[in-house]
């Protein structure tokens, strides 16, 4: 029973891991057909992923409401929205047209979720003026330095900027093209190595956190 | 507290007044300023121009309603640049809150230019996976998508007449908003099926594709709303891009005017300490 | 103007709105449209998940088609919801050693010959041009392919990659390198923030002109309208919090 429960996910680990890393260099019709069918499958186990990933918000409310903590009131209408949108949904059958015309879920879909999350993240305006008017000090060179090269982008970046000092916009395409690049660039491959790194240690069984806690 | 003290702990909410008028009143009293045309978004526009009519172009909407105000425009202006071109279009999404918002554009630009699904275009829709849907996509399209998003096989349709997988499409465009977007496409995509990748994005991870741009991994870049306004005046349609430009212009030059206030009270309050702490020693 | 239409648009405006009001403090109409939100994008998800995956991608094609083979990934997917019943945690194990052993498979090949074999690459063939005897050298800053910011791009790489490799001491030239990376960073760190500024403003933006479209006389000016009901509300509600503040005294 241990081999089931400690050694049987390491060893799929280490053996899908190797078989996919390997599968790359295959050309192979067989190796090709394999990748096809396994690709086919993650989309499948994606999306029962992404049931979990849900379940656990749906508990939490529930918590809420049942223990009647303060702010239950909120949870409620949460879950109101909730499966009033998934009643919703599953009679038009997920769809938000048809034959051109609007249904109900799409309705909820482009009157109510669209203007709400763009609004949350509108509002960010707002605060990252507020946030560069308190704290976007020159306290250091270093920080001199970034502080006149956001000066120059956002100047570069809109008409007014590159109609009042043409440069501008000219100095802001070389900062982006070839300082930032290269910086961006040095970043790129020295995450990348980490990636390569970590998941060449999860195949060998250094890095076993994804298997999540619970008894052995 | 003296001025400089008192300017700097001022209730945030006239900061917010401020930034409000200067995006509100631009919007309602517009003037037009010219708008320069970049490189890297040029370099998109003249692809699609260069490709023969009835090629195959796939549009990816890897966004969420969140980014609607920069991207949204910028897949308005590509498709009618694209239906315009008489390409044949795929369009489908690898996020899941956007899938709404892709059928509605697609559908609506390509009734607007007289073209018809099954033969002109295509939505595939969403599925989950990112990466894996992808390389499903690189391996057999028809694997990846046996129905449309309004559930008719797309065996036999005409618009896909001659395509097998990603390898049989001219160009792909992923107009992103953050990881699952341009960096999967070609990892996952063009890295093994070699087609050519052009990128759309959000202001916020801009930056970040240079190097790809630089190493001619994506041919082109329309960064932001700002980007979206270059395309909308290289394909000669101005829409709501170029509308907001005059409310981006003055946005930007409050947030300098604010910036640099902030660092000359800053400044001066660190003066005034200096000179106090010299008074005291002396 | 059809009626969803015009119910929309109000629907739309209002919670616009609501949610703006978090600018001023939070409140319940905030509270309210922020529930909303996550109620819904939830519900939309849960009903796109189930007639993507468990209908187009599961259903059909195994019961109305007869491709058994994927109840293969069926199962897994399964074993995968196992990690709820406690006894059974250790099922869910298989299946997320499966994913996470193709996904790192699928993934180390693509990014080495992407992100670091081809970036690299590409930093080094101009140089490598150079070298080769041609006579000419390009002096342009504006055009970022010139052979002088090919050098400064070199330069800016190098010396970033020293600024982060803390496992050696940034002494000596080691630090002369690491301070220069500190410089291209400061800069790159300047252009990033312009871009988000840029990025923040532009979502703004979006909202401001869907309210000014809604402020038209073809939809009842609900832009409008329900401004004024969202501050009459704001000021009363601040109002009301206000005497529960006061201690009373006996």
């Amino acid at each position: 029973m241990i081999f089931f429960r400690r050694q049987l996910p390491l060893l799929i680990t280490l053996v899908t891991g190797i078989v996919f890393a390997a599968q790359y260099y295959v050309p192979h019709p067989a190796s090709e057909e394999m990748l096809t069918t396994v690709t086919k499958w993650l989309q499948i186990i994606g999306g029962f992923a992404l049931v979990l990933g849900v379940t656990s918000l749906f508990h939490i409310h529930a918590v809420k409401i049942r223990r009647k903590e303060p702010g239950w009131g909120y949870s409620f209408v949460l879950y109101a929205a909730m499966l009033g949108t998934i009643a919703v949904g599953l009679w038009r059958e997920g769809k938000e047209t048809v034959n051109g015309g609007m249904t109900a879920f799409g309705w909820i879909y482009n009157f109510m979720m669209v203007p709400l999350q763009g609004t949350m993240f509108a509002i960010l305006a707002f605060f990252i003026a507020s946030a560069a008017y308190r704290s976007f000090r020159a306290r250091s060179r270093e920080a001199a330095v970034l502080l006149i090269a956001a000066i120059i982008v956002m100047m570069g970046r809109v008409p007014l900027g590159e109609y009042l000092v043409p440069i501008s916009g000219d100095i802001t395409q070389w900062i982006l093209n070839v300082l930032n690049a290269s910086v961006r660039r040095a970043i790129l491959i020295g995450v990348s190595l980490g990636a390569v790194a970590l998941s060449l240690k999860i195949i060998f069984g250094v890095e076993r956190a994804y298997l999540g806690g619970g008894k052995e | 507290m003296t001025f400089a003290e008192r300017m700097l702990k001022i209730d945030r909410r006239i900061i917010f007044a401020v930034i409000g008028l200067c995006t509100l009143l631009p919007l309602l009293y517009p003037v037009g300023l010219a708008i320069r045309i970049s490189p890297e978004v040029k370099a998109v526009h003249d692809y699609i121009e260069s490709l023969p009519e009835g090629s195959v172009f796939l549009l990816s909407l890897d966004f969420d309603p969140a980014s609607k105000p920069e991207l949204y425009p910028q897949a308005v202006a590509l498709l009618r640049h694209a239906f315009k071109h008489n390409l044949r279009v795929i369009g489908m999404t690898l996020w899941l809150p956007g899938t709404g918002m892709a059928n509605e554009v697609i559908t609506r630009i390509a009734e607007e230019q007289g073209k018809v699904n099954g033969k002109d275009y295509v939505f595939l829709g969403w599925s989950p996976g990112g990466s894996s849907v992808i390389i499903n996509m690189g391996q057999d399209l028809y694997k990846a998508f046996p129905t449309d998003y309004g559930n008719q096989p797309t065996k036999g349709l005409a618009v896909l007449n001659g395509v097998q997988n990603l390898r049989d499409v001219s160009y792909v465009v992923s107009l992103a908003a953050g990881t699952t977007g341009i960096e999967t496409w070609y990892v996952f995509g063009k890295d093994k099926y070699k087609f050519e990748l052009g990128g759309g994005c959000t202001g916020v991870i801009a930056p970040g594709l240079y190097p790809l741009l630089r190493s001619g991994q994506i041919n082109g870049l329309i960064g932001g709303l700002r980007g979206a306004a270059e395309y909308e005046v290289l394909i000669g349609q101005k829409g709501r891009a170029v509308a907001g430009m005059d409310a981006q212009s003055v946005t930007h030059f409050a947030i300098i005017v604010l910036v640099i206030l902030c660092n000359v009270f800053y400044l001066s309050i660190r003066k005034a300490r200096q000179a106090q702490g010299q008074g005291g020693h002396s | 103007m059809s009626f969803e239409l015009l119910l929309g648009a109000w629907v739309a405006t209002g919670l616009t709105l609501f949610i703006f009001t978090f600018l001023y403090e939070d409140n319940p109409l905030f509270k309210l449209a922020e529930h909303l939100y996550v109620g819904i994008s939830v519900g939309y998800a849960i009903v796109k998940t189930y007639d993507t995956v468990v209908i187009r991608l599961i259903y059909e094609p195994m019961v109305k088609q007869g491709d058994w083979s994927l109840l293969i990934p069926l199962a897994i997917g399964m074993l995968m919801l196992a990690r709820y019943v406690p006894k059974a945690t250790w099922m869910s194990r298989i299946a997320f050693a499966f994913i996470v052993g193709v996904g790192s498979g699928l993934a180390i090949p693509r990014v080495v010959s992407s992100f670091i074999l081809k970036q690299v690459e590409d930093t080094v063939r101009p140089l490598a041009s150079m070298v080769q005897g041609n006579p000419t050298f390009s002096f342009s800053l504006a055009d970022p392919a010139s052979n002088l910011n090919a050098i400064i791009l070199l330069v800016g790489v190098v010396s970033v990659l020293f600024y982060f490799f803390f496992s050696i001491e940034h002494k000596g030239p080691v630090q002369v390198a690491a301070r220069t990376g500190i410089l291209f960073l400061m800069i790159a760190f300047g252009a990033a923030f312009g871009y988000t500024v840029m990025a923040r403003m532009s979502l703004l933006i979006g909202r401001l002109t869907d309210l000014i479209e809604y402020a038209g006389p073809s939809y009842g000016r609900p832009s409008l309208w329900l401004a004024a009901v969202t501050v009459v509300g704001l000021v009363l509600w601040s109002m009301k919090r206000r005497p529960q503040t006061e201690p009373t005294e006996e």
